[in-house]
């Protein structure tokens, strides 16, 4: 090197980077010398390094179907944005989403299909081929008795359902189980006994004025967050100097507990009492005159808020308060979730939370609830989310024998059912599991083939966001990077299955691509195109990452006949005696992890949890008169026993909770998923006792009592918060309403906006 | 020029009225507090984007977490009265910053845009600047970071990875600051447009409480945003001025 001077260097330096360039191409080519990745917003006329391309796609994190947009640079996804042309999210995203990175690079992702090779659970799996795997799985498939498969999948949507559908139709089994643990059953069925609606209505949290919130923690994980926390920011200030108001009922201060106004705690599983009264008292008051407010009124007369307020321990003259606020402000908006939709009367209390919209006129408008048109395609899956009593219909065929083939894709009920459930064991009486997961979740640590999927950044699919937003919309989900691993695409390896099989004739495709290319191609003809012309269709779809159209529903929707009448809300029903065990539990999805899927991230390991600031762990909240009571302070380790098992985590005081109920967060304690996510914390829904609620067969999570007994040990709280008072240090300010509006021009007297000099703006153009 | 003269000099330097003014940019965000949901978006967006490390429970436990924005939260009140209220805290981005004077080696200095810049290579790791941070917003490198593979594939090409022994912190993004000037400059124009720059918790907030701009010219949004009647700087009676203003969060039945 002694002779090569800068420009030399440089030179060579630059002619190693085309090297390096032309032979990441040359792999790419020869991997996959078919499939072109239609970049945003120019594709690429070659490789060129140091230029970030941006590819536009779905996010996979949660069910709130966001559009994305990956940034990628020489061929690695850097970072992950929200796609701001997706109606859905609008260019944002939330920290789980970001951290869909980390599933493509995690370390312990599958690398390739593989056997078991010891005890199931023994983690002794060893390495195979696509062939040998595939052709295993089409042996036992192809032998199994009719009805003897379930394919038990993630909630997906689109085409991809339709395959699923398809393929099971194939093989003459209707298992076909969309299996996740936050799906809102309760809230179908409530839209369904109310409105006669099969799909979940879009709630404009946006244009509203007046947000009644029963337990549903709109801001972190009900429904869609990102796009709900949009509409609490513009409600914010967006509207012209109105200032919407946000009232949030629940046992426990969620994040959109302390987002809101005002937080009411009220007993779990009695906010259908709360909101019968409410409606009492809009109806009582005049407030609302349609036709039908004599059978309302007699329907809600028994339902006075002094009634209410021994139930629900909400003052009555704070509910008469929230009626008069709610039918006066105009538009108002009640949602439910959370505690109310997950107990034994979840979805009694949900109907009681939607009548408040009919009686207050928002159906339809602008500000409340507009119901969405029938999704372009793969509308079975809303009727194949499987709810508690299907997944115990699974275990109980399994014990008996009759399964004989179990495919699981990326769903991992093992950790997200109680124990009490008995999925684990009925598990080992499965002859063959197939596991289509990335990880080595719980569920796949009991397979016996394992196929593993690509991540959602490497594999095509599509998806219709649902709920929707009013009008139907669309995206597909193509990779952005070249596959890491030895994976396919879920589509793919059910496509492979087939041709095994010899499905040709019902699944002619024979890849995903083309199943999407085929059923676009029908999205495409509904807008009478011009003919020939679906490849810039396709195209502009993938540039954009997102179609849609202008088709809305009428507000034509009414009160299914007879639910009037049947207005009721049943009693709640816990598990267990108040003796023996005198708290109630109230698990909730954690925000970083949401039903556990994130605890092999280490960015959601170490992103703090926004109420407590803790990280890596498990605790259990308590209020602090009863932690007192008890002599607890942060920190102390407990153990918390239900009827049906126990866990141990450490007390954190906990200020917004009622004093009869204790809460966890759901994401924690798994023994498998990889070295993050392993041997950490507690998993409260093992202990949770199978209560469900008989309208919906939903499990009924906030249903369990639980007793907690001091170990007299310690744990360390990992904690990045300091102090938690501000001790007069004026750290977070607030201000009144009224002294809020207005203009000041200096902060601290010192004028720190500076007009600029002419010359200074003028931009040549 | 003996080094108490270079002191007292540079005092004077940087120290004059309307210092500040003279320069092309002065990047300014405003987040207001009434919008925010403490939902911790900003934080692992930050994350991703400049390459910040993950540290790993036992060095958490000991206080030594890499985040360079962080939610607050403070409670007030009792039950069933109790209030909880979140505050993102980064950098300030002082244009009087008390961690720049004390700076041994001017690790920390302020750069043409009046922002806050660290120079990790000149970093000695004395921690005094994160001694004299009012807001603690410093973080030190106690450990070189690794990344298990193939995790480190993510890493932000455009963004340093730091070392065992150098503070780093919050640069609003600097990254994309000087790509947006390139930009313009290449696109012969003199400045950069209002909202073509956003760092990436900026970018993300999902209930866009964040804004985020050039104060210099009057008719950019963060300049609007920042002479809201709700506009205050925490810890204002220090007279550091940050650069990062916040607007009160509104309580609804108060007056």
């Amino acid at each position: 090197m002694a002779n090569v001077d800068r420009r030399e260097f440089l030179r060579l330096v630059g002619a190693g980077g085309v090297g390096a360039g032309a032979g990441f191409m040359l792999a790419e080519s020869i991997k996959h010398p078919v499939e072109y990745l239609i970049p945003y917003p120019v594709p690429p006329e070659e490789f060129s390094p140091g230029i970030a391309t941006w590819y536009n796609s779905v996010c996979g994190m949660c069910p709130a179907g966001c559009g994305i947009s990956v940034r990628t640079r020489e061929g690695r996804a850097k970072k992950i944005e929200g796609n701001p042309l997706h109606p859905v999210n609008q260019g944002k995203l939330c920290a789980l989403g970001h951290a869909g990175l980390q599933v493509l690079y995690n370390p312990d992702r599958l690398t390739g299909p593989m056997i078991q090779n010891g005890e199931r659970g023994a983690d002794e799996f060893v390495k195979t081929t696509w062939e040998d795997g595939l052709s295993r799985t089409a042996d036992r498939l192809a032998a199994a008795r009719q009805d003897g498969i379930y394919f038990l999948t993630q909630g997906v949507r689109g085409h991809l359902a339709n395959l699923f559908e398809l393929f099971m139709g194939e093989l003459s089994s209707d298992r076909l189980l969309h299996y996740d643990f936050a799906h809102p059953h309760a809230l179908y069925a409530a839209n369904k006994r109310l409105f006669g609606e099969h799909q979940l209505p879009y709630y404009d949290i946006r244009n509203t004025r007046y947000l009644l919130s029963f337990g549903a923690d709109y801001l972190t994980n009900w429904l869609s967050p990102v796009h709900h926390s949009l509409g609490f920011g513009h409600s914010r200030h967006g509207n012209d100097g109105v200032r919407g108001r946000f009232v949030q009922i629940e046992p426990r201060m969620s994040i959109s507990g302390a987002a809101a106004d005002e937080w009411i705690p009220a007993r779990p599983g009695t906010e259908g009492f709360l909101a019968l009264s409410v409606a009492h008292r809009i109806v009582a008051d005049g407030h609302y005159e349609g036709d039908d407010a004599g059978e309302w009124r007699k329907a809600l007369s028994a339902w006075s808020p002094g009634r209410a307020a021994s139930l629900t321990g909400v003052s009555e003259a704070t509910i008469s308060r929230l009626a008069r606020e709610f039918a006066r402000a105009d538009p108002a908006l009640a949602i439910g979730g959370g505690a109310a939709a997950n107990h034994t009367n979840g979805v009694d209390n949900l109907v009681a939370v939607s009548a408040l919209n009919y009686l207050v006129g928002n159906i339809g408008k602008p500000g409340g609830v507009v119901f969405n048109p029938e999704p372009v395609t793969g509308a079975s899956a809303i009727d194949r989310q499987a709810n508690y009593r299907t997944m115990q219909k699974l275990v109980e065929d399994a014990r008996d024998g009759k399964i004989d083939v179990l495919i699981v894709n990326n769903t991992n009920p093992a950790f997200s059912l109680p124990l009490a459930s008995g999925f684990r064991e009925a598990m080992a009486a499965i002859p063959t599991i197939v596991s289509l997961s990335s990880f080595i979740d719980e569920t796949t640590l009991m397979a016996d083939v394992l196929l593993p999927s690509h991540t959602y950044l490497e594999g095509w699919a599509d998806d219709m966001p649902e709920p929707g937003v009013g009008f139907p919309v669309g995206a597909i989900s193509q990779p952005v990077v070249a596959p890491l691993y030895n994976s396919r695409s879920t589509g793919d390896i059910v496509l492979d299955l087939s041709g095994k099989l010899g499905f040709n004739e019902a699944i002619p495709w024979t890849s995903m691509e083309d199943v999407l290319k085929d059923g676009w191609r029908r999205i495409y003809e509904r807008g009478a195109p011009e003919p020939g012309d679906f490849d810039s269709f396709w195209r502009d779809v993938l540039v954009s990452g997102v179609w849609g159209e202008n088709v809305r529903r009428g507000d034509s929707v009414t009160i299914a006949p007879g639910a009037i009448e049947g207005m009721a809300v049943s009693e709640p029903r816990l598990a267990g005696e108040s003796g023996d065990y005198p708290f109630i539990l109230h698990p909730y999805l954690s925000s970083s992890m949401y039903d556990g899927r994130g605890a092999n991230l280490p960015w959601m390991q170490e992103l703090p949890d926004p109420m407590t600031s803790i990280v890596y762990g498990t605790w259990v909240e308590m209020n602090p008169v009863t932690a007192k009571e008890m002599g607890l302070t942060d920190g102390d380790l407990v153990t918390v026993t239900s009827g049906t098992g126990s866990i141990e985590a450490p007390v954190v005081v906990f200020p917004a909770i009622m004093p009869d109920v204790v809460a966890m967060p759901i994401g924690q304690g798994h023994d498998a998923l990889g070295r993050y996510a392993r041997n950490r914390g507690a998993n409260p829904i093992e202990i949770l006792a199978p209560e469900t609620d008989s309208a919906s067969g939903n499990l009924a999570t906030s249903a369990t009592r639980v007793a907690l007994a001091p170990t007299g040990r310690r744990a360390t709280l990992v904690k990045t918060g300091g102090e938690s008072r501000q001790l007069g240090r004026g750290i977070v300010q607030s201000t009144g309403s009224r002294s809020s509006r207005g203009h000041s021009a200096k902060l601290n007297s010192i004028p720190i906006v500076v007009e600029v000099a002419e010359s200074a703006v003028v931009e040549s153009a | 020029m003996n080094i108490w003269d270079r002191f007292v000099s540079s005092w004077r330097e940087f120290r004059k009225d309307g210092y500040y003014d003279e320069f092309d940019y002065a990047w300014t965000m405003t987040i207001d507090l009434d919008r925010c949901t403490g939902c911790g978006a900003c934080v692992t967006a930050c994350q991703a984007e400049n390459n910040i490390p993950i540290v790993g429970e036992e060095q958490l436990g000991r206080g030594r977490e890499m985040q360079w924005i962080r939610i607050e939260r403070y409670w007030e009140g009792e039950y069933p009265n109790a209030r909880l209220k979140f505050i993102p805290m980064l950098c300030q981005q002082c244009d009087a910053a008390p961690c720049e004077t004390v700076c041994p080696v001017t690790a920390t200095y302020h750069n043409q845009d009046g922002l806050n810049a660290q120079v990790y290579n000149r970093c000695i790791g004395t921690r005094s600047c994160a001694v004299y941070c009012p807001y603690t917003v410093r973080y030190f490198n106690y450990n070189d970071h690794r990344w298990d593979a193939p995790l480190e594939q993510q890493l932000n090409p455009d963004v340093t990875v730091r070392e065992k022994g150098v503070m780093e912190k919050c640069t609003f993004c600097v990254q994309r600051i000087r790509q947006a000037k390139d930009q313009a400059k290449d696109d012969g124009r003199r400045r950069v447009r209002d909202g073509e720059v956003q760092p990436a918790c900026v970018q993300t907030c999902p209930s866009e409480a964040l804004v985020f701009g050039d104060r210099k010219d009057a008719s950019n949004r963060v300049s609007k945003s920042m002479n809201d009647a709700r506009a205050y700087r925490v810890l204002g009676e220090l007279n550091t001025q940050p650069s990062v203003i916040y607007l009160k969060k509104v309580d609804a039945d108060a007056d």
